[in-house]
């Protein structure tokens, strides 16, 4: 299975979701991608990081310092309650587009 | 808690958002590289990998700091914003506590600030916003200048120096008159100009409507036009945009209104109203004697107007040689408009915000001292919240809040009473100051107050913030919160603002003392006539129905008899000008058997009357005859003249029997007048100036009177006949006896002309007054407050003292002295500073000088008076001490 870019947008999504199971660091949150899509989505993990500060200075998210597995210092993520809303609505949103983009695509096959 | 832990963490980041990046960073690549090589790899290839997957890494660095520093700057902004709310929230809630503290505290702001706002918008409306012309500091004034007098200038004069002024744009005359104006609507009496063309040029002003006044309307024959101001167009014409080519009887004679000028042209409420061609006739061009016309210029771009005086100044010289005898000696002064115009107002209005600055600083110096006050009172709040780990400047940041909350709370207010005192301002102001009616509270008031408000927020909190937040712990737990003794910083701070204070109010004090005495000298100045009882009304003659000044005179005559018989009228009499009037007529004298040089030849006021004036006036006739119905037209000339003539004109000699003549051409050769009386001297124009030498003539024998003639009508009413006014009506009717064409106008009485001559000198001494009120009341209030809280901190003192055989009267004595060393030391500092400050009013002063030791001494005395009764009071208290209450611990 050939790798897909990343659709503009979606990558919050995506964080959002991986942070809705708890807080998790920047490499945890790639790790946590990487698996569900079963690396079918090719990621550059080096924006993860705009993305997530972005996130953190519009609230959605809050940073604080903390320990990881193997005891090193790394920086946890959280979702706030205004990411909480906000995965939500962009979940719906997604579902709704998928559903709309399948139904034309699934009519188109019958005529074809 | 979650905005407490947001604000901690971010303390503990400041500035090390750079840092937090690369960590982060870091440890994903490490994370990275430690997964790859648990999968198998080398440890230099899992760290390229990682390094690969990762991207750019430089890039993502750079992206990710500059998100971190914006959202530190927002958020350190966020943060001072909520922090000076919630200190301004505080500061509320603490003031509310004490009510009657914020209560005197924001009243005490609101009136400096509020007197500071009125008097600066004031000031700003008539001096410092430009005139609305264009390039209003290139508009001059021109004055023929004799003997350092300043004066109107003659129409040959005004034409050699239009023909010759190079560093003029445009030289344009004009003089001032009154015309009856008639038709569309009741006649009325309205004052205007006779200006020649170029005018509104030399203003750079623009018609509003049609045109103004053009070279073909400047000459005898065309000059039937008008234009008319905004405000009589507004008034008379309800504004009608078809009003141009209309027609208009001015002084019988019809002229078609050709333009209307702008509002901004009306400049001062008592402003022409109308506008006529001067046109000259080729007589009045070659007339060089006859000095009757103000010249306005407007200097070419670039030329300085010490340039134009020396051109002017050439010209004047050759002037001196065409006409030696109107000429020789005189020179000519260019003045700029704007300052000719505002006359000596610039400097009264900057008095008056002097005096208004004082009133400010002793309300500050007051709520600086309330504050002091309280922050004594709340010393133990302070050291407790300095305890907790409040740093001083967070303290001091928290008080000054409250001083800024209640200097603002103080500004609103202080709005509200400066609208109200611009208002009130507004009326009592005297006429002719110009743009008044501009004065408003505006924005420039609004951002002013704002101003104010800090200001005096810093001036009434900052010391006292830096007091109350250094807290003496020390002391504080010794003495079990009882404050410090006396001698301690603190103690000399409220001196020193005990000592400003007195000494500012006794500089207020010592001015509006100097302006009481002058308003009072003046009141008693001699005015030469007996004013009460005596009602005066002006009566126009234009020179249309009267065109021979004979039958004018004779209209007159006709007038002044028929009032005479009105019942409760002693005697009527008739003059060409009042007394105490801002207008006069004078003429240039020749004495028989002492010539002397053109330029040192006698000026005399010139005024024409009818006989059994001077004792309708109550002039008391010193020497020789008065004038008789027999002194007519035809008959020997005769004059009589005011003592302050008779000793120029004859020193040492009598006068009664001696001949004059006006000076006239020597073609003809003097036309020779017999003196037949000596009257008493009297004010002609202002209170505040010398008797000016005066000489009368019988109207019926005058050639002096212009081409309309207009007389000022003088009726004496009976001794308690009761109130002059009620003659107005017979006065009209007998006036529409004679001629019902002719309005009588300006019906007022010589006490209330005479009241109106003392209006301006009353008005800086009112505003100043109470101004000083003010400020007296403040400082009296600051006195009492200090030398209250000084007792109060001293009752176990004086208790211990009293329990030691001190007397009530030693106790009282002790109390008011420890008082009043401030107070003292304040009148002498007060004392030097008034004494450099009423230099400022010499101007104002009549019959005073600006340290006239007789007002220092009262106002002392009044201002050491109300700081012994304000420190007696709390004295008192003091003195009644029960010994054992005031020892109890």
């Amino acid at each position: 299975m050939a790798k897909m870019d990343l659709l503009q947008g979606t990558l919050d999504v995506l964080i959002l979701k991986a942070l809705s199971w708890g807080p998790l660091h920047g490499y945890a949150v790639v790790r946590w991608i990487t698996q569900r899509t079963d690396d079918a989505l090719r990621i550059e993990e080096g924006a993860l990081y705009p993305a997530l500060h972005r996130m953190e200075q519009r609230e959605w998210i809050e940073a604080e310092w903390g320990v990881s597995e193997n005891n090193r210092r790394a920086k946890f993520y959280r979702l706030t309650e205004i990411g909480r809303r906000q995965l939500h609505a962009e979940a719906e949103s997604w579902r709704r587009y998928a559903e709309a983009v399948g139904k034309v695509l699934a009519t188109a096959t019958a005529t074809a | 808690m979650a905005a407490w832990r947001r604000a901690f963490r971010l303390h503990l980041r400041k500035g090390t958002v750079e840092q937090d990046v690369n960590d982060e960073i870091a440890f994903h690549l490490e994370q990275a590289a430690r997964e790859l090589m648990a999968d198998g790899l080398e440890p230099q290839a899992a760290r390229d990998e990682a390094l690969r997957r990762f991207g750019e890494v430089e890039r993502v660095r750079r992206t990710c700091r500059e998100i971190g520093r914006q959202r530190h700057r927002g958020r350190r902004r966020t943060e001072v914003f909520s922090e000076l709310w919630q200190d301004a929230v505080f500061a509320v809630r603490q003031l509310r506590k004490s009510p009657a503290f914020t209560l005197i505290a924001v009243f005490t702001l609101a009136l400096g600030i509020g007197a500071t706002t009125a008097i600066f918008s004031l000031l700003d409306a008539v001096v410092l916003r430009p005139l609305p012309f264009a390039h209003p500091e290139r508009i001059v004034t021109l004055f023929m200048s004799d003997r350092g007098e300043l004066r109107s200038i003659s129409a040959g004069n005004f034409l050699a120096y239009r023909a010759g002024a190079r560093s003029l744009a445009s030289l344009s005359a004009k003089t001032d008159g009154s015309f009856n104006l008639a038709g569309d609507g009741e006649p009325e009496r309205v004052t205007g100009a006779r200006v020649s063309a170029g005018y509104f040029e030399t203003f750079g002003a623009r018609p509003l409507l049609g045109r103004t006044i053009e070279p073909a309307d400047d000459s005898p024959g065309g000059d039937r036009v008008v234009v008319l101001s905004h405000r009589l167009w507004h008034d008379r014409f309800a504004a009608d945009p078809r009003v141009v080519g209309r027609d208009l009887h001015l002084n019988g004679v019809v002229h078609s209104v050709i333009g209307v000028m702008p509002a901004a042209f009306d400049l001062r409420s008592n402003d022409s109203r109308l506008w006529v061609p001067l046109a000259l006739t080729p007589e009045q061009a070659t007339n060089y004697g006859d000095s009757y016309l103000r010249l306005l210029g407007r200097l070419r771009p670039g030329v300085p107007r010490a340039a134009a005086q020396a051109e002017l100044s050439a010209l004047a010289k050759r002037l001196e040689t065409v006409d030696p005898r109107s000429n020789r000696g005189r020179g000519v002064k260019v003045e700029a408009f704007l300052d000719r115009l505002l006359g000596g107002l610039r400097r009264r209005l900057l008095i008056l915000l002097g005096a208004v600055g004082c009133v400010l600083l002793i309300a500050c110096v007051n709520v600086a001292n309330l504050l002091l006050a309280r922050g004594a009172a709340r010393s133990r709040e302070i050291a407790i919240r300095a305890a907790l780990g409040a740093g001083r400047w967070r303290i001091v940041r928290q008080l000054l809040t409250e001083s800024l909350v209640l200097s603002l709370a103080g500004a609103a207010a202080g709005v509200g009473l400066a609208h109200l005192g611009l208002q009130g301002l507004v009326a009592i102001s005297p006429a002719g100051v110009p743009r008044l009616t501009s004065a408003g509270i505006d924005g420039t008031a609004l951002a002013i107050s704002f101003a104010l408000a800090l200001a005096a927020s810093v001036l009434s909190g900052l010391v006292p913030a830096l007091r109350t937040a250094r807290p003496d712990l020390q002391t504080l737990l010794k003495e079990g919160g009882r404050s410090l003794g006396s001698g301690s910083p603190r103690d000399r701070v409220r001196t020193g603002l005990l000592v400003a204070e007195v000494a500012l109010a006794l500089v207020l004090l010592a001015g509006a003392g100097l302006l009481i005495r002058s308003a009072i000298r003046l009141q008693q100045v001699a005015i030469g006539f007996d004013s009460a009882g005596v009602l005066t009304a002006q009566v126009a003659l234009p020179h249309a129905d009267y065109p021979e000044p004979v039958r004018a005179v004779a209209a007159v005559q006709r007038v002044v008899d028929d009032a005479s018989r009105i019942p409760g009228v002693e005697s009527v009499a008739a003059i060409s000008i009042l007394p105490l009037s801002h207008n006069d007529s004078s003429s240039t004298l020749e004495i028989e058997g002492h010539p002397v040089p053109v330029e040192k030849r006698l000026e005399a006021s010139t005024r024409e009357v009818s006989p059994g004036y001077f004792r309708t006036m109550r002039i008391p006739v010193l020497h020789g005859r008065d004038f008789t119905a027999g002194d007519r037209a035809g008959a020997p000339g005769v004059v009589a003249v005011s003592p302050a003539l008779a000793r120029l004109a004859w020193p040492g000699e009598e006068p009664v029997g001696k001949r004059l003549a006006w000076s006239v051409d020597d073609k003809t050769g003097p036309d020779w007048r017999l003196v037949v009386a000596v009257v008493g001297d009297v004010r002609q124009g202002d209170l505040a100036d010398p008797m000016r030498p005066t000489i009368y003539l019988p109207m019926a024998q005058s050639d002096l009177l212009g081409r309309d003639v207009e007389m000022g009508l003088v009726v004496r009413a009976r001794a308690r006949a009761g109130d002059p006014f009620a003659l107005a009506t017979p006065l009209r009717r007998a006036v529409l006896g004679v001629d019902p064409r002719l309005p009588v106008f300006d019906v007022t009485t010589l006490d209330e002309i005479r009241a109106a001559s003392v209006a301006t000198t009353r008005f800086n001494m009112l505003l100043l007054t109470a101004l000083g009120g003010i400020g007296l009341l403040l400082a009296a209030v600051g006195i009492y407050g200090v030398i209250s809280w000084f007792v109060s901190q001293r009752t176990q003192e004086i208790g211990l003292r009293m329990a030691l055989g001190a007397t009530e009267r030693g106790v009282l004595t002790l109390v008011a002295w420890q008082a009043m060393r401030p107070v003292i030391a304040g009148l002498v500092v007060g004392l030097a500073g008034a004494a450099a400050a009423t230099r400022a009013l010499s101007g104002l002063l009549f019959g005073v000088t600006a340290t006239d030791p007789a007002t220092f001494a009262g106002v002392l005395v009044v201002l050491g008076g109300a700081a012994l009764l304000a420190s007696w009071l709390p004295a008192r208290r003091a003195a009644r001490v029960e010994p054992t209450r005031a020892l109890a611990p």
